[in-house]
């Protein structure tokens, strides 16, 4: 056996056993695991190159604390629960496009945090009240509420998935909103038609609309949305206008945005807003720090380079199943990280971009899986229910379609390629 | 001037994470929070 796959197999098994035996947190698990694949590869206790590794997604953790603030901001004012509540009560005459925009709502904080714990904790929050009040059954509202927030967090413009398996194979995140697109929004609408036609009948506006968050927009008006619709704005234009705008840089947009809300609606504490913000956003943060040095360790033993050379020789039947094995990881940072990153060598040849793409929503779905199951666990608090594997249980059904969806996508990546570019 | 601006921010999110760091309970919160602050206050020191 080659002594880089024996590195491998420790990393691998360490970071195993750490989340799946002892619980550890992913992030600290993956710290574990680079220690130990250093320890295996005779380089003892590399502190600086562990530290060195810690800077690797420095920018994507900034992205993601300032989203979290700025949506955390956006729900405190009030504009967050006056769109859910316009929304309902604007489309409940047609269920089946009222669901669908529900979804996206949901999916919104995850397009532009590249977090699926923000739609949860807020539009998903949100939305749960009205959806029950509908007369979904509660374990169909918490499984469609996790289902949208995977893919929100695979829907463009930001998806930190795909920015983990480009900083391993060192790929710019450049050209992905296409390929994101096409990998979240079609199953996200056909997940959303499911849960209509299966779980939802007929229902009363009257008893629905008292139980959404009230809305405020006579009191604030159309200042209520402007951080939202600067923000958004701002991320467009700052593409496509590039002579005339200056670029800020996401995190700084964030930021701004959230300052403005603290003029736009409701009264709120910004440093208790902060404080709550970077508490739910930093299991995932500290992902990305382990990450960064799980990645270095594997470039500095070599098994980077080894997993490159001989992904080449694998049998195609193979790469399909080590594909199949990216959600069973319990946390998509983790499965991007650790099985995202050899998987575009394994499938070499195929369009590099629309791969990624498939296996960042493989990947995204290791949120609702077990042991941590977070989203599950999550979405289980909001709809009082107790054992959240049975929220998991009820929706295999789309997390299978999403599998075969991103099966599809790799299979024919180059063709899709050829047509979205 | 935007260099700055993102050198206050990270300043920002220091001290955030850091009053968090102190108010968790558990030891392996508390690494959690400390792998985090690390890469923050030697980008904030201009060590790395």
């Amino acid at each position: 056996m080659d002594f880089e796959l024996v590195i491998l197999i420790v990393m691998l098994g360490v970071f195993a056993l750490s989340v799946f035996t002892f619980k550890i947190p992913a992030g600290m698990a993956l710290m574990l695991a680079s220690v130990a694949g250093a320890l295996a590869g005779g380089e003892g206790i590399p502190v600086r190159h562990l530290v060195e590794g810690g800077f690797g997604f420095l920018e994507a953790i900034l992205i993601i604390a300032t989203a979290m603030i700025f949506m955390k901001v956006m729900e405190a004012t009030g504009a967050l629960g006056t769109i859910s509540y316009a929304m309902i009560k604007s489309l409940y005459r047609f269920p089946t496009i009222l669901i669908i925009v529900i979804t996206i709502f949901v999916m919104f904080p995850g397009m532009l945090t590249g977090l699926s714990s923000a739609c949860i904790l807020t539009t998903g929050a949100l939305v749960i009240p009205g959806l029950l009040a509908m007369g979904m059954p509660r374990l169909a509202a918490g499984s469609l509420i996790a289902m949208a927030a995977v893919f929100g967090e695979v829907a463009p413009p930001i998806s930190i998935p795909v920015m983990i398996i480009g900083g391993g194979v060192d790929m710019p995140y450049i050209g992905f909103a296409k390929p994101l697109f096409l990998a979240s929004f079609p199953i996200a609408v056909l997940t959303a038609v499911f849960y209509r036609f299966k779980y939802l009948g007929k229902f009363k506006i009257e008893e629905v609309l008292p139980k959404l968050q009230a809305p405020v927009y006579r009191k604030h008006g159309i200042k209520l949305f402007i951080p939202l619709i600067f923000v958004i704005a701002y991320l467009i234009l700052e593409q496509n206008a590039v002579p005339y705008l200056p670029h800020l840089g996401v995190p700084l947009v964030f930021i701004i945005g959230a300052v403005m809300g603290l003029g736009s609606g409701e009264k709120f504490n910004f440093i208790h807003i902060s404080r709550n913000a970077v508490r739910n956003a930093m299991p995932v943060m500290a992902i990305l720090v382990g990450v960064g040095m799980f990645l270095q360790i594997l470039t500095l033993t070599g098994v980077r380079g080894y997993l490159a050379v001989n992904a080449l020789a694998l049998p195609v039947g193979f790469k399909y199943v080590a594909a199949l094995i990216m959600p069973f990881f319990g946390s998509a940072y983790g499965s991007a990280s650790v099985i995202g990153v050899p998987l575009v060598y394994v499938f070499i040849g195929k369009n590099v971009i629309v791969l990624t793409s498939a296996l960042a929503l493989l990947a995204s779905l290791g949120d609702l899986m077990p042991p941590p199951s977070l989203l599950f666990a999550y979405s289980a608090q909001m709809i009082d229910e107790k054992n959240h594997f049975n929220i998991l249980k009820k929706s295999l059904l789309p997390i299978a379609a999403s599998v075969l969806t991103a099966l599809a996508i790799i299979v024919f990546a180059n063709d899709l390629g050829r047509l979205l570019f | 001037m935007l260099y700055w601006i993102y050198i206050f921010i990270l300043v920002y999110l220091t001290v955030i994470v850091m009053i968090e760091f102190l108010s968790a309970e558990g030891w392996i919160k508390k690494i959690t929070y400390a792998m985090l602050l690390l890469p923050f206050i030697l980008r904030i020191l201009q060590i790395k």
